[in-house]
């Protein structure tokens, strides 16, 4: 059934069995067995051809009747045949490790000869029952490297008149069993190590794409700053920052439990959906709601996420944050005062019931000249150099010593406490810092406006995007006359509103794209307890304010009419920065009374 | 949009239906000019025009100064509350001659 390894068969039954039964042909036999099967597991990678050739050639060279290897189980509780040759074919039987002559050889780390096994209690007779072979006598040898047990080799009847082994017998296979174990032992190390070096380079991408999650760090002018430092190759933390079309900055920070592979495919997840809903969903409790609703649907048991999600709006320096079982961040105003921001609601995933119904609660501040900072308990639980954890007070230490550098500086002085301290960082350990110093002089001027945060802010009512042709000016007209009636504006208002719409956006076919029609118009629309907003974006070239004024209208002639319908039907209009630079954004805004 | 002509003996009458927009305001405003060309007043019947924009007014402006310059007159008629609401936005309420129905309309021409 097993044909002998031929190379070995021919190298032993030349040189070798000539000087059979000395010393010297013992330990070449050795050094043959050891660097053939060596070769084999090396070349092959099929182990158990590999050891079905050993096994051969043991038993062809020790002259018995057959072989088998049995191969100790990962628990250690059961030997398997994994190789058989000769009398009986027994592979995949199975032994308890406690038993039977391998049994006992395999425990006690022993060689084992029974010259009659008829008479030993340990022999396990049950093949000998099902097969009808007569099992005479055997020699059993462990495979082991030092203590770790790999499992045994048996022979069973010596090919000779009485079947009976010798002591020679028995020390020989001994002997070739501690080959045997050196190239099983060998391979798998180097099985493993291929497995573990796969595993590495598919976590290495893994990382690489978690990475490719992570926002592109901006110049020190920008308002929003991260760091992200793994504490394996993977992280279950992460922070985004993007900016909406309006020039808001929708930004996050979260901490999925747990770490690890599974924590870093949950952390993947929620950040995509982050970016995903954020860009359509601009509250940060209703946005945190409808993650947590989508996590709560689909996630593995147990497991959650932390996470604090905002929006700034650099025009109003306002900031509008939801804090999901987060650490609380701070926030230091201008005279360095510090405040924390407790989470009022449970982390996302946990439960999609929520004491606001369909929202996370929320909580609004000027930015006025502070800094504002979401952190992960991979920060506050670092140990810094004298041994202690760093927590929230060292935490303020180190950014108040570096008031005077830039965000992406302190936050750097942040990690290099905690590298510096603990040696290893024991968690993932992640920071983003939100400061606007391009507002800090303006902080007292706006503090004596009246709050305009209601300005842009409130639900998306609608959003929609034509090509500027004057075609889809009737299904604008429609959409917003639906959406203004859907907001409880009256039937004068809603035709006033159509009116003014329609108008602005006859100028950007007209005026802006010169009558192209390949141009691209968004119109939003938002409305706050009292006002019904439309934003209307457009990618034409930047107008210059000043020159859309509304016509004399004592001057009757055609033309000209549109802005002024604009500025007569509605309260507030108004050109926006265009974020980015490109286009124009109009603002146009109708109390609801 | 469409439209309708016919001739009276007090003078043209001619009738829009749908909305005077952007898209349709061109074809508006030749209408409105070729109505103005035959030589007679005209009454612009706008009671199935329930939008008209800056671009659709514009063209009633072109139309009523050519007609005047030609010692014609252009009436409104069954103005629409929609239509209404942008002539007086514009101002142009008190430009235009505004009837309640065509024939009203008609002897207004006179």
């Amino acid at each position: 059934m097993n044909e002998p390894l031929t190379t070995l068969a021919t190298q032993r039954d030349h040189p070798m069995e000539a000087a059979n039964g000395t010393e010297t042909s013992i330990v070449y036999d050795q050094l043959d067995l050891l660097s053939e099967m060596s070769r084999e597991f090396t070349n092959s990678r099929d182990m158990t051809a590999s050891l079905e050739k050993a096994v051969a050639h043991i038993t062809a060279y020790l002259k018995a009747e057959g072989g088998a290897l049995f191969m100790l189980d990962a628990a250690g509780k059961t030997l398997v045949c994994e190789a058989c040759v000769g009398a009986t074919e027994i592979t995949g039987l199975t032994v308890p490790s406690d038993q039977g002559i391998v049994g006992r050889s395999v425990q006690n780390h022993s060689a084992e000869i029974v010259r009659d096994v008829q008479k030993d209690p340990n022999f396990y007779n049950k093949v000998d029952e099902e097969t009808g072979f007569t099992t005479r006598s055997i020699i059993c040898a462990p495979l082991r490297v030092k203590d770790e047990r790999i499992g045994a080799i048996e022979l069973i009847n010596k090919q000779s008149d009485d079947g009976l082994f010798s002591d020679e017998d028995l020390r020989l296979l001994e002997t070739m069993c501690a080959s045997a174990g050196l190239a099983i032992h060998n391979a798998r190390q180097a099985d493993a190590l291929v497995e573990q070096e796969v595993l590495a380079r598919e976590l290495e991408l893994a990382a690489e794409i978690q990475r490719s999650l992570l926002p592109m760090e901006r110049d020190d002018g920008y308002p929003v700053h991260g760091i992200n430092i793994p504490a394996r190759t993977v992280s279950g933390d992460f922070f985004d920052f993007f900016e909406l079309d309006d020039g808001r900055i929708c930004f996050n920070l979260g901490d999925v439990s747990g770490k690890g592979m599974n924590a870093a495919l949950l952390m993947a997840k929620t950040a995509s959906l982050f970016r995903c809903l954020g860009k359509t969903i601009h509250q940060p409790g209703r946005l945190l709601a409808v993650i947590n609703e989508e996590i709560c649907e689909t996630a593995a048991r147990g497991m959650f996420v932390t996470m604090v999600g905002g929006i700034y709006d650099p025009r109003s320096g306002i900031v509008r944050i939801a804090n999901a079982g987060h650490e609380p961040p701070l926030f230091f105003d201008a005279a360095a005062t510090c405040n924390s921001f407790e989470a009022e609601a449970p982390p996302l995933g946990i439960t999609t019931f929520l004491a606001d119904g369909d929202r996370y609660p929320e909580n609004e501040f000027q930015l006025a000249g502070g800094s504002f900072y979401i952190f992960t308990d991979g920060v506050t639980e670092g140990y810094l150099a004298d041994g202690s954890e760093m927590g929230v007070t060292g935490l303020i230490k180190i950014l108040l010593a570096g008031a005077d550098r830039t965000a992406a500086e302190r936050l750097a002085d942040v990690v290099r406490a905690i590298e510096e301290g603990g040696g290893a960082i024991r968690d993932d350990t992640t920071l983003l810092c939100l400061e606007d110093k391009s507002r800090a002089d303006a902080a007292q001027s706006i503090d004596m406006e009246p709050k305009a945060s209601t300005d842009y802010m409130g639900d998306e009512i609608m959003n929609l995007q034509v090509p500027s042709r004057p075609d889809r000016l009737k299904l604008v007209r429609s959409a917003v006359s639906q959406a203004a009636a859907y907001c409880d504006c009256s039937d004068e208002m809603v035709r006033d509103v159509v009116i003014a719409v329609d108008e602005a956006l006859q100028n950007v076919i007209r005026h802006g794209y010169s009558n192209r029609a390949d141009g691209e118009i968004k119109v939003t629309i938002n409305r706050t307890v009292d006002n019904f907003l439309v934003f209307i974006r457009d990618y034409a070239d930047t107008v210059n304010v000043e020159q859309v004024q509304p016509r004399n209208l004592d001057d009757v002639r055609p033309g000209g009419l549109g802005t002024h319908f604009i500025r007569e039907v509605m309260d507030e209009v108004t050109f926006l920065p265009p974020p980015d630079g490109r286009g124009n954004l109009l603002k146009l805004v109708k109390r609801i009374a | 949009m469409k439209h309708e002509i016919r001739e009276e003996t007090a003078g043209i009458v001619v009738a829009f239906e749908g909305d005077v927009d952007l898209q349709s305001s061109p074809d508006a405003r030749k209408v409105l000019l070729d109505c103005v060309g035959m030589g007679k007043s005209v009454v612009v019947d706008l009671s199935k025009v329930g939008y008209i924009d800056s671009s659709g007014v514009a063209s009633l402006v072109e139309s009523f100064q050519s007609a005047r310059k030609g010692g014609r007159n252009l009436v409104l008629a069954s103005v629409s509350e929609g239509a209404l609401r942008v002539l007086k936005l514009a101002r142009l309420d008190k430009v235009f001659t505004i009837c309640d129905s065509v024939e009203d309309g008609l002897s207004a021409l006179g």
